[in-house]
C-alpha cells in the first residue's frame, strides 16, 4: 500500500498531464482529421487526373475488392472509375503500396478503360534515399510503365527505357527502390485486373 | 516604485533581446542544428519551421512554468518532452490540415521539433525556474531569434542556389544558380562562413 501511495505522489502530475494531453491531442485531430483526408484525396485526384488527362470525377466501385498484399495479408482496395464529361468510362485507379527500401512506398496506379494498360503511376509518399532511390518519381523511369501492358512486369537493369513494353529498366544504383514499385504495380495490378473481370464490374461498364 | 518598474522593463528587454543576438539560439548556442541544415534550401520551409518553433517553445514554456512548482527533479525530463511532443503533434496536424503541400516538404523535420534542443534547453534554464512573463517572453525571443536566423541562412541559400527569394527571382539573367547551395553541402558552407562572421564581429576568440 506504501508502495502505491509513494508511486501515485510521484507520478500524479504526469498521469494528469497524460490524460489532459491526449485530450487535447484527440481534439485537435477530431477537428483536422476531415480537412486533412480532403486534403489526401484532392493530391489523389490530382495525380490521377495527371494519368488520365480526360477524367473528371472518381466514382469508387461498389463490389469489394479485397487482394493479397505483397506482405502476404489480405487488403481490401478501393477502385476509383475514372469517368469523362460525358459519363464515360476513361479508366480506373487505386491506391498501392508495399515495403520500399527505407519506407512504404505508396502509389496511385492508373489503368485505361479496358483495363489492358498501365495508364501511369504517381508516388503519394515515399521515403526513398533523396538523389537514387527517390529518381521513382521521375519521369524517365515512370514514362516506362506508360502503356505497359496490365500484368506482371518484369525488371532489367540493362536494356532500353523509351521501349513501351513489360521490362522494366531500372534506376541506376537503386535496384531496390525499382524494384519496389514495378512489385507493388505488377502485384497490385493483376489481382485488381481479374477481379474486376470475374465480378463483371467491367464488362458491365462497357456497355 | 518607478525605479523597481525601470528595473523589471529593462529584465524583460533584456531577455527579448538575449535570443535575438546575445544568446542567439543557432549562432550563440549551436543549439538546433539539425533543422537548421535540413530546411533552409528555401526561405518560405524554413520561415514556416521558425513560425512553428515558434508556436511550440511559447506553448511549452506556459505550460512547464505553470507547473514549476509541481514539478518533481527526476521526472522534470518526461514532463517536458511530454509536453513538446503534445503541441508539435498539434503544430504538425495543422500543417497537414491548413498547408499541406509545405507538411510534404518538411516531411519528418516537423516532428523532429520534439527533439530540437532549443525548446528542451528554455525548458529546463527558463521556464522551469522563472514566472509566466518572463517565459513568455523568453519563448518569445529564443523563437524569433531561431526564425530570424533560418531565414537569413535561406536567403543566402536560395538566392545562390536558384537565383530566388521567396519563390520571386531577383538575380539578373546572366546569373548562374549554384546548385550546390541547395544542396547539403551548401547548408554547411553558408552556416560556417556566418558562423564566422558572427565570431569575427563579436570578437570571440576559437
Amino acid at each position: 500500500m506504501n508502495k502505491i501511495s509513494y508511486f501515485i505522489k510521484q507520478s500524479w502530475l504526469l498521469i494528469v498531464a497524460s490524460f489532459f494531453f491526449g485530450l487535447l491531442i484527440a481534439v485537435t485531430n477530431a477537428g483536422l482529421s476531415p480537412r486533412i483526408i480532403q486534403n489526401k484525396i484532392n493530391k489523389r485526384n490530382r495525380l490521377v487526373t495527371g494519368l488520365l488527362p480526360d477524367a473528371r470525377n472518381f466514382v469508387p466501385v461498389d463490389s469489394e475488392i479485397v487482394i493479397q498484399s505483397i506482405e502476404g495479408r489480405k487488403t481490401k482496395v478501393e477502385v476509383f472509375k475514372a469517368v469523362a464529361e460525358n459519363e464515360e468510362c476513361v479508366g480506373w485507379s487505386f491506391n498501392a503500396a508495399g515495403p520500399g527500401f527505407a519506407d512504404k512506398i505508396e502509389l496511385v496506379v492508373a489503368v485505361d478503360a479496358n483495363f489492358e494498360k498501365i495508364a501511369g503511376f504517381d508516388v503519394l509518399s515515399s521515403n526513398e534515399t533523396p538523389g537514387f532511390g527517390d529518381q521513382i518519381k521521375q519521369d524517365y523511369f515512370r514514362d516506362q510503365f506508360e502503356g505497359a501492358p496490365a500484368e506482371a512486369l518484369k525488371l532489367v537493369s540493362l536494356g532500353e527505357p523509351t521501349e513501351i513494353d513489360s521490362q522494366i529498366v531500372a534506376i541506376s544504383g537503386a535496384t531496390v527502390s525499382s524494384e519496389a514499385v514495378v512489385e507493388i504495380v505488377s502485384h497490385s495490378v493483376t489481382q485488381i485486373g481479374e477481379q474486376i473481370r470475374q465480378k463483371g464490374i467491367l464488362g458491365h461498364d462497357q456497355k | 516604485m518607478t525605479k523597481s518598474n525601470d528595473k523589471t522593463a529593462l529584465r524583460y528587454t533584456q531577455t527579448l533581446l538575449a535570443g535575438l543576438w546575445r544568446e542567439n539560439p543557432v549562432f550563440r548556442l549551436l543549439l538546433g542544428m539539425c533543422p537548421t541544415l535540413a530546411v533552409t534550401a528555401a526561405v518560405k520551409p524554413a520561415f514556416t519551421m521558425g513560425c512553428c518553433v515558434i508556436f511550440v517553445l511559447l506553448c511549452s514554456n506556459i505550460i512547464v512554468s505553470l507547473m514549476r512548482n509541481l514539478l518533481k527533479p527526476h521526472l522534470r525530463i518526461l514532463m517536458f518532452t511530454l509536453t513538446i511532443a503534445t503541441f508539435v503533434t498539434i503544430a504538425d496536424l495543422f500543417l497537414k490540415a491548413y498547408l499541406p503541400r509545405m507538411s510534404e516538404m518538411l516531411g519528418p523535420y516537423v516532428p523532429l521539433i520534439i527533439v530540437n534542443c532549443i525548446i528542451i534547453c528554455r525548458a529546463e534554464a527558463c521556464a522551469s525556474k522563472n514566472p509566466l512573463l518572463v517565459s513568455v517572453i523568453d519563448a518569445v525571443g529564443m523563437g524569433l531569434g531561431f526564425t530570424l536566423t533560418l531565414c537569413i541562412l535561406a536567403a543566402v541559400r536560395e538566392l545562390l542556389g536558384t537565383g530566388k527569394i521567396f519563390e520571386i527571382h531577383v538575380m539578373p539573367e546572366a546569373f548562374v544558380p549554384w546548385a550546390a547551395m541547395s544542396m547539403p553541402v551548401g547548408a554547411f558552407i553558408t552556416l560556417g562562413l556566418l558562423l564566422g562572421l558572427v565570431n569575427k564581429v563579436t570578437g570571440k576568440k576559437a
